[in-house]
């Protein structure tokens, strides 16, 4: 980890804990550098990055927490371009923060500040259009050297999204490929699963919220262990509730860490759209991967592919993809751990797929067929294969057990290689 | 002079008979009631003596005291208005002892002396300790039910007196208009479509297993639900004057044909109280809707509307056919066995898992989920993710099955349910279920996968049973149970639903 360029380093630890007068935490402040005015400025409620780049044209972070700190009400919304509502809060609220106690909250919390214009800022950031003026880190920053992919989708994802998703994390990530990703339910989700099972490059977090403030509630474990084994990053402070806003601008942070982003399965205005633009506009390489064309999950993903992204139509693609847009060789251990030159394409449950050729029982081939490599209900299926409900239930049971099917919900889907099912053989 | 007079009063559906004993004496006019009576009761006054006069009687000049005993008995309603009535004339003389006795007298009286039927007559009937009993004419069919009674009516309390005293014959049974179409209107064969629901009404009329539906409006929740009475075996005589008791009793509307034969459907809306629903009342000890479901269907839609609390009170019925209330006026008893067919939607806006698109956030959906709670879901052996029928189906679907068919196959189920020595199958305990309801080798790797799985607890493994003990019933079958009929069960009661987050948005028509 490499350590907060702070002059000196030691000052902030000299803080005392509790500055026991106005002139102490000024001077803590000082101590803590622009950082900890950075840090003071982006807890003000309703500050996004836009606000806070416009305050910085305008003063030096420490001037512009002074000018709020004293009340310059009309001056500072003038310079944020922001209602005097708005304004008023952020002076109420500065009154009565310390910024070097925010500051000292952040290092005791273990996260790291990184400014921007300083060494500690990432590299891939330099010279972005909309660069974030600081980031909040959590673990390793030196794996956004390694290749990178952004892999992001909905959360209201397939079996088959959830699926590819977590194939093409683990796929990435044991070719020493940094997986980035947004940490939320469904795509996101899965895609930092699979790095995390195949044991090589460690994932990156981008979250919305503060890294303190675990959202969604449902990843909560799947955000712990990103913390420990892999990186998070966060353009707001601690404490930062997950307000709406905040996952677009999050959005083209994953987009700019990237070297390729690839969109998984995505609605028709989903946000994973928002991050593939951002991506375009920073000439990263985007992908999709393609869906069915009446499955909503894909209608998104599939549009990008209409207008020009690439087509990830095997987990190798995405190998390929990385290395058409690579900047830099994988560390030599990295390459260690991928296994020779083998993608890999586990399954991630560990019972395999296997071929419906396999499959001896002429109904239970039957019902494969029916499926017509789409996601079908039990109704859906009955309707089709005109069985008997009972039986049709036994051999989904026996097909899921096996491994030939999944269920999500109400969902059947067929699970294993691209061979086209015979239905019964003759 | 006294004089004593049978009648009965209500203590929530059951009678309990009163006799009154009226003395009159010398003194300043006065007209008391004692014996607990309530408001209702202690009105029967200034209906009695109008009664009276306007039949053509002399009021007593003097003090009359009327006595309902037992005396530690709450009374309530109008129904002793007649039996007041005749007792006062005994004591004026106008009748004499020997002319009233071995009658009971069951009717609210008008001003005019018109008698008028009361709630709950069945009941009140049935207690009466003698053996004639005279009602008002609308009461007849239903006081008919009451057993090995005599029973006559009369138009007014004039006529009354004249039957009683022998100078005219009490009036001839009255012709009961045609007994109501007793066939379902409701049929089966008007759904397209919808083969899971069709099945899972089935199991549900023959196990008496709680049926939960889940589906975006439109879909045919309560198209199904409402045929489901339909597919129900008519009820047993026994069965059918507990029914009637009921709704007698509780003022649920009886048929002029008087016996309810037909199990009953109940659809209360959500807005329903406690009271409402469960029975009660502060001084008035009612049925509620779940004892007017006895013996047939109750039906909530949306559930998810109901309050909280309401639906809570439904656990205890739902474990034991019975509902206790109690009041600080007493506890009673209400019947209460029903097939519960609870409906609802998956989500607040309706389209989750369907093919519309959701509207509606992750949280608000966990929110609408919570609603119901767990101990309450568990209930429902069956729980059904109900789905719009295609433009296919509606338009070119063969009409399914008629509701008689099925009939055949629930009644034929029943029968095996009552050689093991209950109604239906969902009435089996554990250990019952255990010896009826041996599982195959192949169901039983597939109840231990599913246990393995975290799938299925081991009571939702005795519910799989049970219904899959049902499913083999219908299809004629006896235990063991094969796998097939382990793997429907499963699938009814392990279908994700309400709310299950996944494919919220990917449905593939």
């Amino acid at each position: 980890m490499s350590p907060e360029p702070l002059s000196p380093p030691g000052a902030a630890a000299a803080v005392p804990e509790r500055p026991a007068s106005e002139s102490a935490s000024a001077a803590a402040a000082d101590a803590g550098g622009e950082v900890a005015y950075l840090a003071a400025l982006s807890s003000l409620a309703g500050m996004g990055p836009a606000r806070l780049e416009r305050l910085l044209a305008r003063w030096a972070p420490k001037e512009a927490w002074r000018a709020l700190a004293s009340g310059r009400l009309a001056e500072a919304a003038a310079a944020a371009r922001v209602g005097e509502k708005v304004a008023r809060r952020w002076i109420s609220d500065a009154a009565r923060a310390d910024p070097a106690e925010i500051y000292l909250r952040h290092t005791r919390a273990g996260v790291t500040l990184r400014r921007r214009g300083t060494a500690a800022y990432p590299e891939r950031l330099i010279g972005d259009p909309e660069p974030p003026a600081v980031l909040f880190s959590q673990g390793p920053v030196e794996l956004l050297e390694r290749p990178t992919v952004t892999i992001v989708g909905t959360r209201r994802c397939t079996r088959y999204g959830a699926d590819v998703a977590f194939d093409l994390g683990k796929a990435a990530a044991a070719n020493g490929v940094t997986v980035i990703s947004g940490l939320a339910i469904g795509i996101d989700a899965a895609a930092h699963a699979g790095a995390l099972a195949a044991d090589g490059a460690p994932p990156v977090g981008v979250v919305g919220s503060g890294l303190d403030r675990i959202y969604p509630r449902e990843n909560a474990v799947l955000w712990k262990i990103v913390a420990q084994r892999g990186l998070l990053l966060a353009e707001a402070p601690l404490g930062a509730p997950p307000e709406r806003w905040r996952f677009p601008a999050r959005n083209r942070i994953m987009a700019a860490l990237s070297d390729a982003c690839v969109v998984v399965e995505s609605h028709e205005d989903g946000g994973a759209i928002g991050t593939a633009t951002e991506a375009a506009q920073r000439d990263r390489t985007v992908a999709a991967v393609p869906g069915p064309i009446r499955s909503p999950a894909s209608a998104g993903s599939n549009r990008l592919i209409a207008e020009g992204a690439g087509v990830l139509c095997d987990v190798e693609d995405l190998l390929v993809l990385l290395d058409i847009s690579r900047t830099k060789l994988p560390s030599p251990t990295a390459a260690a751990e991928a296994d020779g030159d083998a993608p890999v394409d586990d399954a991630p449950v560990d019972d395999a797929p296997v071929d419906d050729a396999t499959v001896d029982d002429a109904t239970a081939r039957a019902i494969l067929g029916a499926f017509d490599w789409m996601p079908a209900t039990m109704e859906m299926l009955a309707a089709r294969t005109g069985l008997e409900l009972g039986e049709l239930a036994w051999h989904l049971e026996g097909l899921s057990a096996s491994g030939h099917l999944a269920r999500r919900g109400l969902w059947y889907e067929r699970r294993g290689g691209a061979t086209a099912p015979t239905g019964s053989r003759g | 002079m006294t004089a004593r007079i049978s009648s009965a009063v209500l203590q929530g559906v059951i009678g309990q008979a009163v006799s009154v004993e009226v003395h009159s004496s010398k003194g300043l006019p006065a007209f008391a009631i004692v014996g607990l009576p309530d408001a209702s009761c202690r009105e029967s006054r200034d209906r009695v003596r109008a009664a009276v006069l306007s039949s053509g009687f002399k009021w007593p000049d003097g003090r009359v005291t009327v006595n309902l005993a037992p005396g530690g008995l709450r009374k309530e309603g109008a129904g002793l208005d007649l039996a007041i009535a005749v007792a006062v004339l005994v004591a004026e003389e106008v009748l004499t002892k020997a002319q009233t006795d071995g009658f009971a007298f069951v009717a609210e009286l008008g001003l005019d002396g018109s008698l008028r039927r009361v709630p709950g007559t069945l009941s009140l009937v049935e207690a009466v300790q003698v053996p004639r009993v005279v009602v008002a004419e609308d009461a007849y069919a239903e006081a008919t039910l009451g057993g090995d009674l005599e029973v006559q009516w009369a138009p007014n309390l004039a006529e009354l007196v004249r039957c009683l005293k022998g100078e005219a014959d009490f009036g001839l049974p009255p012709t009961a208009p045609p007994a109501a179409d007793a066939d379902v209107a409701e049929d089966l064969r008007d759904v397209r479509g919808q083969p899971f629901g069709r099945r899972a009404l089935e199991i549900a009329a023959a196990g008496g297993h709680h049926l939960l539906m889940v589906g975006p409006p439109g879909a045919g929740k309560t198209m199904l639900a409402r045929r489901l009475p339909g597919l129900l075996p008519p009820l047993d005589t026994e069965a059918a004057r507990v029914v009637t008791r009921i709704y007698s009793a509780g003022d649920f509307g009886v048929p002029t044909s008087a016996l309810i034969t037909r199990p009953p459907f109940r659809a209360p809306h959500h807005s329903a109280t406690m009271v409402a629903l469960v029975g009660g009342g502060s001084r008035t000890l009612r049925p509620g809707e779940i004892s007017a479901a006895h013996g047939g269907v109750l039906f909530l839609d949306e559930l998810g509307e109901f309050s909280p609390v309401v639906l809570d009170a439904l656990r205890q019925p739902l474990e034991e056919g019975v509902i206790r209330v109690s009041r600080a006026a007493g506890s009673i008893s209400f019947p209460a066995e029903f097939v519960l067919v609870g409906s609802m939607n998956p989500c607040p806006c309706g389209n989750a898992g369907g093919p519309g698109h959701c509207r509606c956030s992750d949280a608000a959906r966990v929110r609408y989920a919570r609603r119901l709670s767990g101990p309450l879901l568990d209930r429902f052996d069956m729980r059904l993710f109900v789905q719009r029928p295609s433009a296919d189906e509606l338009f070119r679907g063969a009409p399914g099955e008629s509701s008689a068919a099925v009939r055949k196959r629930v009644l034929a189920a029943r029968r095996r349910a009552a050689r093991r020595g209950v109604r239906y199958n969902s009435m089996l305990g554990s250990r019952a279920l255990e010896r009826e309801a041996p599982l195959s080798l192949e169901a039983a790797a597939l109840a231990e996968r599913a246990v393995a799985s975290g799938e299925l607890s081991a009571r939702g493994l005795q519910r799989i049973r049970c219904v899959g003990l049902t499913i083999a019933d219908l299809g004629g079958r006896r235990p063991p149970l094969r796998g097939a009929d382990v793997a429907l069960a499963l699938q009814l009661r392990n279908n994700p639903v309400p709310l299950d987050r996944s494919y919220a948005g990917s449905h593939v028509a």
